[in-house]
């Protein structure tokens, strides 16, 4: 069928106020937060379950590729059009539809936004512990689509710890439901975590069903200080060791901390090589005496300083060099590439010495920080695109430091996903024969590869 | 279309995260992306890698943006977004597109009536007093602004009474008062902009002025931004905050109401007056202060600057932020700008049981006792 011919049966499909194929429209949708870019054919606000599930069945008997988007905020091209074709907007389903103090779940939309959520939560005195950095515009069905983190996944999880059922509508357009409310349920295939973490290649993900926990009741906040990187890298492993799990666990480089201090003056310590900063929760009591542990781990550890935060203010200004960290980084150069290439905790040191060789071979910059405590770095080169020189180092060091993560028994991504740009070394993370098994379930749950077409598997090779 | 290269750089810098689309007024509305910061900055990029001509809709989109800068407090390169929109307008007028209507419009009002009202220039100062309607030498000069004079006059005429009543002294351009030039350069018309504050910098020398104080927040921005430093520029809450710390202004009358203050895009961003128009409502014997949720450098806008393009647009988002005073249980939204106050008016309208709106100027003068 002719392409406009197609577009107008989308139209009829969605309305024309939700369906745009001029190309200043097309443009504003043809990014992510990654890199890449591609143009689609057309875009389509759906407004309900069935307008997705007709939209669906139309890409599948004509066989245009659908690209499910929510905020666009992800960080490896999830939502970007490779291949043209319709780019599927959620944002519409918008509702929160249940939340339940009694069996502790919230039944959500597509298109919630992820603090809209934590919001209504926590205003019941419950938790909703994902809490991606973007949260105040990803929607949870991109989060789940991704499996999102946040600051929390150390002792919390990530998306996927929460995900009890799904609303999802397949490429053939059925409208299906997998998983159940219940804490157990071991009815069938686990089909629910099949599509958390699929980036949009198997389903569209139209309703979510999550777990609550009750709000902790204390928090403790400190910062502590190293002048030696290697130490601050082995007290994250070693506070684990001794039996605490802190709420939150970040770390940031003496790069960081130099890129906070001229971005807003907050009296870091700019000579300090490493800082953690740390947070625990729970009963009082407890939260407390998890605090006084970790104090004194980083003592053992030659820490030059531990602030311990008294009141909220002194908490706000712990949490406000994190807060900032991206933002100062940012600022460095034009271009800031955010990786995610995650290592077990106690190969912490070994990985922050690694990138930092890395970045000393190609003479490049590279600020690290990020959520220490899961082993999850954000090594985050700061360079200008333009220079194609330095683009070409700069590829040869993301090259490496996704080696270095596996070779330490790491993954490529611990919450930004494959996408796109990663598809390239997904083989390296699970051999042939692992791909071959994914390979297979695109295939069963997406004969005609029309579901987001070029992303977790190289381009053209997701049906074999 | 012609761009400086401090402005190519801006557009190489944005790493397209989305965070503008928490703070967007236009976005949290359209929920289109092409509305939103990112988008914007995408499609001007078009323009200067030449995928794109300054099509109809491109410019539509360009001039579909309050210039409120809320997304420059959540964007995390620093990009100084109000900057590229209107240098990307600016683009547009040096490559010789027209206008749109609305801002047609607008420009052919300041350009033959010196308001962007197209009210007759003549009856500008009609309702200040007869020695105020010609200027005279004074340090202090009083800009009432073009909404001020035509729309919300009764603002106007209580700060005139006020300031006579203390022994305030001061002159005011009166009928001959011209635009600030705002108007032209958030349309893009930069050289008719600097043309405009040419005249009225000369103006102002010539009566030896050294402070200008004005009752509009758009005013105080214009000054503050392209007036060079020739003259100190106050806002009348900040004349009011420091009259009253001197007590030369006492706020005599009661007012036991819960108010809330709204931080206009103008006053606040991008002027950074936050607190004497707070300092002023504290004043007031028996009223409780509070403030919106999202305050200060994080108050959201009312919508008013897209009246004149986008009224509908304009109205909606004013109602939102007067249903945010209505849950917060105010009995009253204190304004310190005359398009917050025309506009949340406006979207008032489309909320049951809306809070009163006034202006921090008209609650002074009445509580003030001066008649």
């Amino acid at each position: 069928m002719q392409k406009t011919k197609l577009g107008d049966q989308i139209k009829a499909i969605v309305g024309q106020d939700y369906f745009f194929d001029s190309y200043e429209d097309r443009l504003c949708y043809s990014y992510d937060a990654a890199i890449e870019e591609a143009m689609p054919e057309w875009v389509a606000m759906p407004g309900s379950v069935e307008e997705i599930a007709r939209l669906m069945t139309l890409a599948n008997t004509e066989g245009f590729p659908v690209y499910p988007r929510g905020a666009g905020t992800g960080l490896s091209g999830g939502s970007v059009p490779l291949k043209g074709g319709l780019v599927m907007v959620l944002t519409r389903l918008n509702r929160i539809r249940e939340i339940n103090q009694e069996d502790l779940y919230a039944i959500v939309e597509t298109g919630v936004i992820t603090s809209a959520l934590h919001e209504q939560v926590e205003a019941l005195g419950l938790l909703y512990p994902p809490d991606p950095a973007s949260m105040k515009v990803t929607t949870m069905g991109g989060n789940v689509a991704e499996n999102a983190g946040g600051l929390r996944g150390l002792k919390y999880g990530v998306t996927k710890d929460y995900v009890l059922a799904l609303q999802v509508v397949t490429p053939a357009g059925q409208v299906v439901r997998v998983g159940s409310k219940c804490v157990k349920s071991v009815s069938g295939y686990d089909l629910t975590h099949l599509y958390v973490g699929s980036e949009g290649t198997l389903g569209i993900i139209t309703e979510i069903t999550v777990k609550l926990v009750p709000a902790p009741e204390h928090k403790e906040s400190m910062m502590a200080i190293f002048d030696d990187m290697n130490m601050a890298a082995k007290t994250v492993a070693d506070i684990i060791k001794s039996g605490v799990i802190p709420a939150t666990l970040e770390f940031m480089d003496n790069t960081s901390i130099n890129a906070i201090e001229d971005f807003k003056k907050i009296g870091l310590p700019r000579d300090a090589q490493a800082i953690l900063l740390l947070e625990t929760d729970g009963v009082k009591a407890a939260a407390q005496h998890e605090a006084e542990k970790i104090i004194a781990v980083c003592k053992a550890n030659q820490a030059r300083d531990v602030k311990s935060a008294a009141t909220e203010q002194e908490k706000l200004q712990i949490w406000e060099a994190r807060r900032t960290c991206f933002s100062a980084l940012a600022r460095v150069r034009p271009n800031t590439i955010l990786e995610d290439a995650t290592v077990p905790r106690s190969k912490i040191p070994e990985m922050v010495r690694g990138v930092t060789d890395i970045a000393n071979k190609y003479g490049i910059q590279i600020g690290n920080f990020g959520h220490a405590g899961d082993g999850n770095l954000h090594p985050t080169i700061l360079t200008d695109l333009r220079n194609t020189e330095e683009k070409q180092r700069v590829q040869k060091a993301i090259d490496e430091i996704f080696a270095l993560a596996l070779s330490l028994g790491g993954t490529l991504t611990g919450e930004h996903g494959i996408g796109s740009a990663k598809a390239k070394y997904l083989e390296n993370e699970f051999g042939p024969e692992g791909l071959a098994v994914m390979r297979a379930i695109k295939t069963a749950l997406d004969p005609n590869n029309i579901l987001n077409p070029g992303k977790i598997f190289v381009a053209d090779t997701a049906i074999a | 279309m012609e761009f400086m290269e401090s402005q190519v750089e801006e557009v190489i810098r944005c790493m397209k995260c989305g965070n503008c689309r928490e703070t967007c007024p236009v976005f949290l509305i359209t929920q289109d992306e092409s509305q939103v910061a990112r988008g914007k900055i995408r499609l001007i990029k078009a323009v200067i890698d030449r995928q794109l001509e300054l099509t109809d809709r491109f410019q539509d989109k360009i001039y579909n943006c309050l210039n409120c800068n809320a997304c420059v407090t959540t964007c995390p390169c620093g990009i100084e977004v109000d900057e590229l929109i209107t240098a990307a307008r600016a683009g547009m007028v040096n490559a010789g597109k027209p206008l749109p209507g609305a801002q047609a419009r607008v420009k052919a009002n300041v350009v033959v009536h010196m308001n962007p009202f197209g009210e007759p220039r003549e009856e500008r100062g009609s309702w200040l007093p007869a020695a105020l309607q010609t200027p005279r030498l004074s340090p202090n000069l009083y800009h009432a602004g073009c909404a001020v004079s035509y729309a919300t006059s009764r603002t106007g005429k209580a700060l005139i009474r006020l300031l006579q009543a203390i022994d305030f002294d001061f002159t005011s351009m009166g009928s001959q008062e011209r635009c600030c030039a705002d108007p032209y350069f958030r349309m893009g018309e930069q050289t008719l902009g600097r043309e405009l504050v040419e005249q009225n910098i000369a103006d102002y020398k010539r009566l030896g002025v050294e402070t200008i104080f004005t009752s509009c927040a758009g005013c105080l921005k214009a000054f503050k931004k392209h007036y060079g430093d020739t003259f100190r520029v106050l806002h009348v809450t900040q004349l009011f905050a420091s009259l009253l710390k001197e007590k030369k202004l006492v706020l005599a009358k009661s007012l036991p109401k819960k108010i809330v203050y709204f931080d206009g895009c103008d006053i606040g961003r991008h002027s950074n007056v936050y607190e004497e128009p707070r300092e002023v409502l504290q004043a007031i014997p028996g009223a409780t202060i509070v403030d919106f949720p999202a305050n200060r450098e994080n108050g959201r806008c009312c919508g008013g600057p897209l009246m004149p393009s986008h009224p509908d647009l304009a109205k909606r988002i004013a109602a939102e932020r007067i249903a945010e005073a209505k849950v917060m249980g105010v009995d009253m939204i204190a304004v310190a700008c005359p398009t917050c106050l025309v506009n949340l008016k406006e979207g008032s309208r489309l909320v049951e049981g809306a809070p009163e709106i006034h202006d921090v100027i008209a609650l002074v003068h009445r509580l003030a006792g001066v008649k």
